[in-house]
């Protein structure tokens, strides 16, 4: 799907942006990432990286040296070489794929939707699934094998070279030991991708993520660089810190990737979200406010004229739902507008990435199958407009009645999401950085996070509107799945 | 200051989460002025009991539940009374007579081998001990031999599991597995983490699921009590 300029968004202003790098820069050179690999910090600090206790500290120059360098071009194969694609950093062009690592499975039975333990005959039949799925243009790896861990990575490039004929993204490899047998089992490195969490928020280096991408990079393999932030607990409930933090993990991440191989083929993947501060700390993946931070980073991520690995479509709802759609078809829009190029996690999701569902799977290729037509059908319509109508149309598509109050609800997750409710000022920056740093050089930095999330608690960072409730007519989702034959 | 002007700011404090004078506090306006730390540091001086101090903590903590029931508190403002319950227990815990701190039992709490997440970790420790708890954290990615050898040193009433990842919520039974090797039937372990639910927990012979901090704190108190 090719978007046009007109609906490209921007929420800041280039000058914005530059505040935001120059402030990420003084986070890498001045508070560093905590890197315990003496092996990596060695290689980092011949390259130009400093040492100050465990932190290896990053100069602005190496960061933006780097950021020229590394890789703008990505081609992605696939087994059906129809299938195959090419993300271009400066081109507003978008891919959709499936994502997750989902412990459960929601099934429906007569009367309810019930959750069962996903296993390796639901990778299979996922997979087979999205293989007919017109809006499934790559597939990454939904849910794990049931088998045991060292022989997940073989088992799992068994399923997909059986099942997938689009271009295959294993996600996270499980031992490194076996990436050379998950190579050969696939046959085609070209068809393969991976991504890897690098850091665990708030910066510090797991040891073990570093030496899987030092693996892939060196392969010269596509990988994703991942970083999930949660506003409230793992990083500053603002918006401003949450994006500084989450930009200097992943620019840490390219100066590892290419301090291994210059010009290494990195996504950038962040997904800054929110902590339900209100209850349980638990994540706020598909609401107003982590739609517009998600955005943003994608927003960032083609200021900088890089590849982008978008997240949208995680619903937090448990099962299907008129709810989880209105939450899914706003999240798209604002992901496919702000320039994402390469959609992760975008069909099948549901509870923050715990479950996915069959029948969601078609929901999703249904719903998002409206929001592409949407912006090809008014390509200089505002954004708001788009997300609204195509809302309202994919809501309407499976029997929800559209009234005052649906419309009501729909407006003011818009508001939301389109407006800042704080400045991108250096001062402001600034004081987030100190927030940062307080939180990393205490032994628990999440408690530094939440305490100093009481005051934007209070001013409405959260979302908080109303579900949108009404029974779906899923009659034509179950017959397309009857239609598709399991494996 | 009279002594009960102490206390009545002392409770205040608690309440709002003050934890400090370089703290904002509940509503953001509160830097500047004596928070816990500083008033529990004062009463000392001035020679108020430590178990009156004690009491005040209670009350302040019993007033900040009543608040989040209601609505009217979150998450954070809970954690932010409880954190400055325990940096004040770390200051008067060497002036209380021996035994008198951990009357509520001992708690240990790891996030275990693998795993580097310590979000519901770190509000559990922080809310048990302003609960009046004794905790040790271990902190993140710890394995079960070092689990075993801090309740072999710390004799704990309960053992604190958590995991974030599907591929690390196993090493959990290998932890309880290895408890019960070592015969300490007595040790109640209770887990938690998003990928870890109430069947895991039966399965691998843990005691109780928690589904969040407040969870955690009523099983404990179910456990007290049937104990």
């Amino acid at each position: 799907m090719i978007i046009s300029d007109k609906q490209q968004l921007k929420m800041l202003s280039p000058a914005e942006f530059q505040l935001l790098h120059e402030g990420t820069c003084r986070l890498l050179s001045q508070v560093g990432v905590k890197v315990t690999h003496e092996g990596i910090a060695e290689m980092l600090m011949s390259r130009g990286a400093q040492r100050k206790g465990e932190r290896i500290l990053i100069p602005q120059s190496m960061v933006e040296n780097i950021l020229e360098k590394t890789a703008k071009s990505i081609k992605f194969d696939a087994p059906d070489p129809a299938y195959g694609f090419t993300v271009n950093a400066a081109e507003n062009q978008v891919k959709f794929g499936t994502g997750g690592q989902a412990l459960y499975v929601v099934d429906r039975t007569s009367s309810e939707w019930v959750r069962r333990p996903a296993g390796t005959d639901d990778l299979k039949q996922i997979l087979a699934l999205c293989d007919q799925l017109k809006q499934v243009d790559f597939v990454t790896r939904p849910v794990e094998c049931d088998v045991p861990e060292d022989q997940m990575d073989v088992e799992k490039a068994r399923i997909f070279r059986e099942y997938c004929s689009k271009p295959m993204n294993l996600a996270n490899l499980i031992k490194l030991n076996r990436l050379d047998e998950v190579l050969e089992i696939i046959g085609d490195p070209a068809h393969v991708s991976f991504i890897v969490c690098l850091i665990s928020s708030p910066l510090v280096m797991d040891s073990s993520a570093g030496d899987k991408l030092i693996a892939i990079v060196e392969k010269d393999l596509p990988v994703a660089i991942s970083s999930c932030t949660q506003g409230g607990s793992t990083a500053p409930f603002s918006e401003v810190g949450e994006l500084l933090q989450l930009n200097a993990e992943l620019l840490f991440g390219y100066v590892l990737a290419n301090a291994v191989r210059p010009g290494a083929q990195v996504l950038y993947r962040g997904i800054p979200i929110t902590s339900n501060l209100y209850s349980d700390g638990s994540p706020r993946w598909c609401q107003p406010e982590s739609i517009r931070r998600v955005a943003l980073a994608a927003q960032l991520c083609r200021f900088y004229n890089l590849p982008c690995c978008g997240t949208a479509g995680v619903s937090d709802e448990a099962e299907p739902s008129s709810q989880a759609i209105s939450e899914k078809v706003f999240s798209w829009t604002y992901e496919i507008a702000s320039g994402a190029h390469y959609i992760n996690s975008a069909l099948g999701m549901l509870e923050q990435v715990m479950s996915v569902s069959y029948y969601q799977y078609v929901i999703d290729d249904i719903a998002l199958g409206i929001v592409k037509k949407k912006f090809e059908e008014n390509p200089s319509e505002d954004i708001s407009k788009i997300a609204v109508s195509a809302a309202v149309e994919a809501l309407s598509y499976f029997g929800v009645s559209i009234d005052e109050k649906v419309e009501a609800e729909l407006a003011a997750r818009i508001q939301h999401i389109e407006n800042p409710l704080e400045p991108y000022s250096e001062e402001y920056i600034d004081e987030q950085l100190s927030v940062i740093e307080k939180a990393v050089t205490r032994s628990k930095s999440s408690t530094v996070f939440m305490t100093t999330a009481r005051k934007g608690l209070r001013e409405g960072y959260l979302y908080r509107g109303n579900r949108i409730d009404a029974p779906l007519n899923l009659s034509q989702v179950a017959e397309k799945l009857k239609a598709i034959a399991a494996p | 200051m009279s002594k009960a002007e102490l206390l009545k700011s002392l409770e205040h404090a608690i309440v709002m989460g003050h934890l400090d004078a370089e703290d904002e506090g509940f509503d953001g306006t509160m830097e500047g002025t004596p928070g816990t730390v500083e008033l529990v540091e004062e009463a000392l001086e001035e020679g108020v009991e430590p178990q009156k101090i004690l009491e005040v903590f209670g009350k302040a903590m019993e007033r900040v539940g009543d608040l989040f029931e209601s609505g009217e508190y979150f998450l954070p403002d809970m954690l932010a009374s409880a954190e400055c319950v325990g940096e004040a227990m770390d200051i008067i815990e060497p002036k209380l007579e021996a035994g008198r701190s951990s009357e509520k039992g001992k708690f240990l709490i790891a996030t275990v081998e693998g795993d580097l997440h310590d979000i519901g970790k770190n509000i559990v420790a922080t809310m048990l001990k302003g609960a009046g708890y004794q905790v040790q954290d271990l902190g993140i990615d710890v394995p079960a031999d070092d689990i075993l050898k801090s309740i072999e040193e710390f004799k704990p009433d309960f053992v604190g599991l958590s995991a974030l990842l599907t591929t690390t919520m196993i090493e959990m039974e290998k932890v309880v597995k290895q408890i019960r090797e070592k015969g300490y039937s007595d040790i109640k372990v209770l887990i938690g983490g998003a990928p870890t639910s109430e069947e895991f927990a039966e399965k691998i012979g843990a005691d109780e699921y928690c589904r969040d901090v407040m969870d955690a704190l009523n099983k404990l108190e179910e456990m007290k009590a049937a104990s």
